[in-house]
Formats: C-alpha cells, sequence, structure tokens
C-alpha cells in the first residue's frame, strides 16, 4: 500500500516528490487524491452482494439435511406435515426427523405464483394508468396532493390491509364479486379455474387482491417519478406529428422510460412474493390442498412459513426449522430469477432505445 | 378511460387516394408559385396579459422558403407554433385575428387538429428522436396516421432517408437506437420522419442552432431541395444562414412584424431603417 500510493495517485505527475514520511502525512494524502473515499466506496458497493451471498449460504447450510430428506419429493408433494412431535425421533440417511415427517411445498409454491400473477395482472395497468392521469391530467396542485397520498398508502402497514381484507373486502368479494365471475365463466381450459364454489371470502383470488392494493402505490409512486422525467422535446415531436395524446404516450412517453417501469414492476412483484401478513390473514391458511379454483383457501410460502413457525420450534430434532428454511430458500429463488428474467428482459426491449441519460 | 378522451379522430375524412399519395412521398405540386400557402390576418398573440406580437399581417408564399429573423424573444417561436396550433394548449396562450391555410382558417371547427399537423409539419431546435428504432422513427408518423401498410413502411422509410441522405449510413443499423447517431444525422432523421407523412407546409425552428457547421450546411442544401414542392418556414437567429436559403425573409422586432419582403432585398436595401440596424448588425 505504501509503495504503491504515488502509482495511485491520479494526476500525481504534479505531486511526484519523494514520499511522505510519517503515517498521518500519507493518511492526509491518500484522503486528499480519494484513494480512502475510493476504498469506503468499493466497500459500500460490495455490501449488497456480500448480503445476499451470505443469506443464501446460511440458509442452505441450514436447510441443507432438510434438502436431502425432502429431496424432489418438496416440489411435488402437497401434504405439509411435522409428523409426530412426541413419538422417537427417526434417522433417515443420516437425518433426524420426526416420525411421520412429510413436506410438500407444491400449494405453497402455486398459492404464491397464483396470487403475485393475481396482483400483477390488476395492478400494472391500473398503476400505469393512475401514474398517466397524474402527471398528464392532473393540475399541478391537485397531482402532488394525490402522490403524497399515493406514498402514505405505499407505507400503510399490511397487517391494517390484511385485516381490512379479512373482515370486509374478502366477505364483499366471495358474495357479490366472485358469483358473478364463477357463473359467467366458460367452461374451457384455464378460463375453468375461474369457476366453481366461490369460498367465503379466504383464498386465492381475495389474497391476489389484497397484494394488487399493496402494490399498486408502489409501482404507481414510482411510475409517476418516471414519468415525469420525460423530457418535452419528443413528447411535442410527436404532437406536432399529428399523434394524438394516447398516441404519444404510448409510442414515447412510456417507451421513454419503459426499463425503468419494469424496474418499479419488479419492485412490486418482489413485494407481493414475499408479503406475508397480508396473505397470511386472507389466504385461509390451507397448507396441504392445492386450490381447485381461484376462490379456495390456499396457502403461500411465506404464509406457510409465519403459520408454522410455533409448531415448527416444538419440533425436538429441529427438522420442521430445516424443511422452513428450505422453503425460504425456494422463496428466494423465485425472487431472484423473476428479478433477473426482468432484467433480460428490460435489456431486450430497450436495447435499441434506451434514452435516459442519453441523447439530447 | 379518461386518457383516451382527448384522442381525435384519424384524417378519414382525407380522401383514400390523397392519403395513398402523401405515403407515396408525392407532394401537391405547386401550381402557381406565387399563391399563398399560409397568411395571418390581424393576427395578435400573446401569454396572459402579455402581448407577443400584434396585428400580424402576412403572406407565406407557396413552394418558396421563408426567413423568420429578428431577436431573442420578438415572437419567432410563437408565430411559427401558432402556424400548426402547437401552442392551443400551452398555458396562458392566447390569440385574435386568424391564420389562413390554403384559403382555410386553421381554428375552423371543421377542421382536424392531427390531420393539419400532418399537413403542417415541424422540426424543432434540437434534434428529438423518439424512443425506438431508427426505421420506426421513420415510419412512426405514417403509422399514427394509418397511411400505409406494414408491407410498404420499408420502402417508405427507405426512400425518406435516401430524401435526407441518411440511407447510406443507416441501412445496415436501421433496428439500432438513433440516440447512437451524431446530432447531425439526428436532425436528418427528425426531418425525415416529418417528411414521411407528406406535409404541405415544413416549419424550421432552428433546426440547425445545435449542430456543427457541416451538419449545418447539409440540413440547409437539403431545405433548398424540399422546395418547390413543399412550402418552408425557417426560424433563424443566423443572418446568414437566412441569405442562403431564404427565398423571402420576414423581420419581427417589438411585437410587430417590421418588413417582409424580398430576402435580397430585405438584407441590401430594407424600406425600414429598423431593418437596416438589424441586419447589418448595429443593432441596439
Ligand atoms: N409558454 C410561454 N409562456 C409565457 N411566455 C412565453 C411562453 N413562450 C414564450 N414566451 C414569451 O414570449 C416571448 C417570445 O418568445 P419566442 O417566441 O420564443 O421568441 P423567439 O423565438 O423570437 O426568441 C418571449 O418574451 C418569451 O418569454
Ligand atoms: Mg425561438
Amino acid at each position: 500500500m505504501a509503495q504503491s500510493a504515488p502509482v495511485l495517485r491520479p494526476g500525481g505527475e504534479a505531486g511526484y516528490g519523494p514520499l511522505p514520511r510519517r503515517a498521518g502525512a500519507r493518511l492526509r494524502a491518500s484522503l486528499k487524491d480519494g484513494t480512502v473515499i475510493r476504498w469506503f466506496g468499493a466497500g459500500g458497493a460490495l455490501i449488497p452482494v456480500l448480503a445476499l451471498g451470505f443469506i443464501l449460504v446460511i440458509l442452505t447450510v441450514r436447510a441443507w439435511p432438510a434438502i436431502r430428506y425432502n429431496g424432489w419429493g418438496f416440489f411435488t408433494g402437497t401434504t405439509w406435515a411435522e409428523g409426530n412431535l412426541y413419538g422417537n425421533s427417526v434417522r433417515t440417511g443420516g437425518v433426524l426427523h420426526p416420525p411421520g415427517a412429510a413436506y410438500g411445498a407444491l400449494p405453497a409454491i402455486i398459492g404464491t405464483l397464483g396470487t403475485s400473477a393475481i396482483a400483477l395482472v390488476i395492478a400494472v395497468p391500473v398503476a400505469i394508468g393512475t401514474a398517466l392521469v397524474i402527471v398528464e391530467r392532473l393540475p399541478k396542485r391537485l397531482a402532488s396532493l394525490v402522490g403524497g397520498f399515493l406514498e402514505l398508502l405505499a407505507g400503510l402497514p399490511s397487517v391494517v390491509v390484511g385485516l381490512w381484507g379479512a373482515v370486509t373486502f374478502g366477505p364483499f368479494i366471495a358474495h357479490d364479486i366472485a358469483p358473478l365471475i364463477a357463473r359467467n365463466m366458460p367452461d374451457v381450459p384455464v378460463l375453468s379455474y375461474f369457476r366453481g364454489s366461490t369460498g367465503n371470502g379466504q383464498g386465492m383470488l381475495v389474497s391476489g387482491l389484497i397484494l394488487a392494493i399493496m402494490i399498486i402505490p408502489i409501482v404507481a409512486a414510482t411510475t409517476r417519478d418516471l414519468l415525469g422525467q420525460v423530457p418535452i422535446l419528443p413528447r411535442e415531436g410527436a404532437v406536432a406529428l399529428g399523434m394524438s395524446e394516447w398516441e404519444t404516450t404510448r409510442r414515447v412517453t412510456l417507451p421513454w422510460v419503459g426499463g425503468g417501469i419494469v424496474g418499479a414492476v419488479v419492485l412490486g412483484l418482489g413485494r407481493a412474493l414475499g408479503e406475508t401478513m397480508a396473505v397470511a390473514m386472507t389466504c385461509g391458511a390451507v397448507l396441504s390442498t392445492v386450490p381447485s379454483n381461484i376462490y379456495q383457501t390456499m396457502t403461500t410460502i411465506a404464509a406457510t412459513v409465519v403459520q408454522t413457525m410455533d409448531t415448527a420450534f416444538l419440533d425436538g430434532t429441529g427438522f420442521a426449522l430445516r424443511s422452513l428454511a428450505e422453503l425460504c430458500l425456494v422463496l428466494m429463488l423465485i425472487t431472484l430469477t423473476t428479478n433477473v428474467v426482468a432484467r433480460l428482459l428490460v435489456r431486450r426491449v430497450s436495447g435499441t432505445a434506451l434514452p435516459v441519460g442519453r441523447g439530447l | 378511460m379518461s386518457i383516451e378522451a382527448g384522442r381525435e379522430k384519424h384524417p378519414a375524412a382525407v380522401p383514400g387516394t390523397d392519403v395513398a399519395a402523401a405515403a407515396q412521398g408525392a407532394r401537391p405540386s405547386a401550381s402557381d408559385p406565387g399563391e399563398a400557402s399560409l397568411r395571418a390576418t390581424d393576427l395578435t398573440l400573446g401569454f396572459g396579459q402579455r402581448a407577443i406580437l400584434t396585428g400580424v399581417n402576412v403572406e407565406i408564399r407557396r413552394g418558396s422558403v421563408t426567413a423568420l429573423i429578428g431577436p431573442t424573444g420578438s415572437g419567432k417561436t410563437t408565430l411559427l407554433r401558432t402556424f400548426n396550433r402547437m401552442n392551443d394548449k400551452v398555458a396562458g396562450y392566447r390569440h385574435s385575428g386568424d391564420v389562413l391555410l390554403d384559403g382555410q382558417s386553421i381554428w375552423h371547427p371543421g377542421v382536424e387538429l392531427m390531420a393539419l399537423r400532418r399537413k403542417v409539419g415541424m422540426l424543432f431546435q434540437r434534434p428529438n428522436p423518439f424512443p425506438m428504432s431508427i426505421m420506426d422513427n421513420v415510419v412512426a408518423g405514417v403509422k399514427a396516421h394509418r397511411m400505409a401498410g406494414r408491407g410498404e413502411l420499408k420502402s417508405i422509410a427507405r426512400d425518406r432517408l435516401s430524401e435526407v441522405g441518411l440511407w447510406d449510413a443507416v441501412s445496415e443499423r436501421l433496428k439500432d437506437s438513433p440516440f447512437r447517431l451524431s446530432g447531425g444525422q439526428q436532425q436528418l432523421l427528425c426531418l425525415a420522419r416529418a417528411l414521411a407523412v407528406g406535409p404541405e407546409v415544413l416549419l424550421l425552428d432552428e433546426p440547425t442552432s445545435s449542430l456543427d457547421p457541416i451538419a449545418t450546411e447539409s440540413i440547409e442544401a437539403l431545405i433548398r431541395t424540399l422546395v418547390p414542392a413543399l412550402t418552408v418556414v425557417i426560424v433563424t437567429h443566423n443572418l446568414a444562414q437566412a441569405r442562403r436559403v431564404a427565398d423571402r425573409t420576414i423581420f419581427l422586432n417589438n411585437g410587430r412584424l417590421v418588413e417582409h419582403g424580398e430576402t435580397g432585398q430585405m438584407f441590401e436595401d430594407p424600406a425600414e431603417e429598423e431593418t437596416a440596424r438589424y441586419v447589418s448588425g448595429r443593432f441596439g
């Protein structure tokens, strides 16, 4: 470090005198030329990477015996059972577990993906529409007022939303909305999942809608900020070409920040995949059944973890907790995968036109 | 949805043959070059309480290049943007008097705004490509006005890019981002985009003010090739440029149109003392 100090100094030609002798002087010099700042910066930039790697490693180590014992059946099985916690522990292939323990995460995985899909399908158009109205339609004062409320809404505690969903929103959907949909859906593949018994207000659709309500403010607030940054010049160019307002929005304004909007949606998706309390309160918490239609009670990964945490601690072998760690690992992998896929998508879509920070 | 509330109908009223012809790049022939394409009568423009231009009466001749000159803030841009009603939605903008395009008021209730802007195209002070590929940029207006089928887009793009002299430079990268082109190339692309919808009039607001001399020269040369098929109005703060490209020149100052005439006469033998002082650089 001491020897290489002059090399690191940018534009060091001017200061290429003899090396400063005292440590204090050396420190002062490296403070001045930015070496110290750069080291701090590099450290700071590494923290997220290290944190992510650390969590993945810890989870994997914790879950390892469960991964070995549960095998691939973890992804195909539908039973989530801790086994007989009061019986004598059994050792299978070197893994200690209660007799009768069986862990299949398929219902939770399907529930997680299903509720998040419902949430995205509803939230993305509503959020983008909301952001557009705020930026392009509302007068300035009203726009900042509505925007402020949006940010407030984004910070609403999920337990509040969950309680409202369980007590008011869920029953409303089950009694007044779901029957209408169920009765009118044709009996064809995919759409047949919208038919059948509509439940009592706890289930996949209600949880998905609750998630939509929770991520709309997040996506809308971010999109609003992005839209506010689109310069006037290309938009005027579209207007001068005789495009209508909607065409200008669709062909110029939205594509201008398209990559950013995908980022906002991924942010919302991450929230939806991992949201725990509001879903646990509205999903019905049925751990071992794959729902046969979108109204049925079900569970998600996060909801399963929070619902079975107490029981898991009672497992003297620790196997239940290890299985929960495995479940969390699956959730992390789903989140990371969607993130990476979205990023690749952005790169493909905006490879020909990524104007932010360029041109103009 | 409220977003679409402001959407105007497409120029379906324009006879199909006309649309097709425009897509092919054929423009209304300048049958009578002396006749007025645009005519302002008693035109007064302002923002809020402030008057920007008062009592403007002027004819823009069909098939010629007309330069709008005057000091900064004299209302050149305001007048130019009035011609295709770009200011209509700007806060505080007001106008009285009238502007006629081919004898009809541009504010007549029967005039479709989208169709008007297709006829009266515009190029801005700085290039403003859209966030889409080079090819899509050229045909963006053609698509918006549904002037051609999918199969014809490629040839329209090639013709327009050739017309502005950009084809050789971009033919290999039509799918690339326009933002990697040089400023001059971007402005040419915007010109190709404006030409693709077959305008009658082209409004240029200091189109070369952000460009280097070489790019400026190529744009100026191009402007001369656009007449007499098109009518061109160019705002410029560069008097030499007005002399090089314009057939006629309009001088705006102090909220009025001071003088309008042949470019040569305006610069060598202006009728007004005010004009003489401005064009000789002895201004203010
Ligand atoms: N949107 C606007 N609102 C209020 N005043 C404006 C607006 N646009 C231009 N002006 C004013 O109108 C005057 C003329 O502007 P402009 O037409 O841009 O001048 P020029 O193009 O000749 O430099 C300027 O004093 C300017 O401040
Ligand atoms: Mg101007």
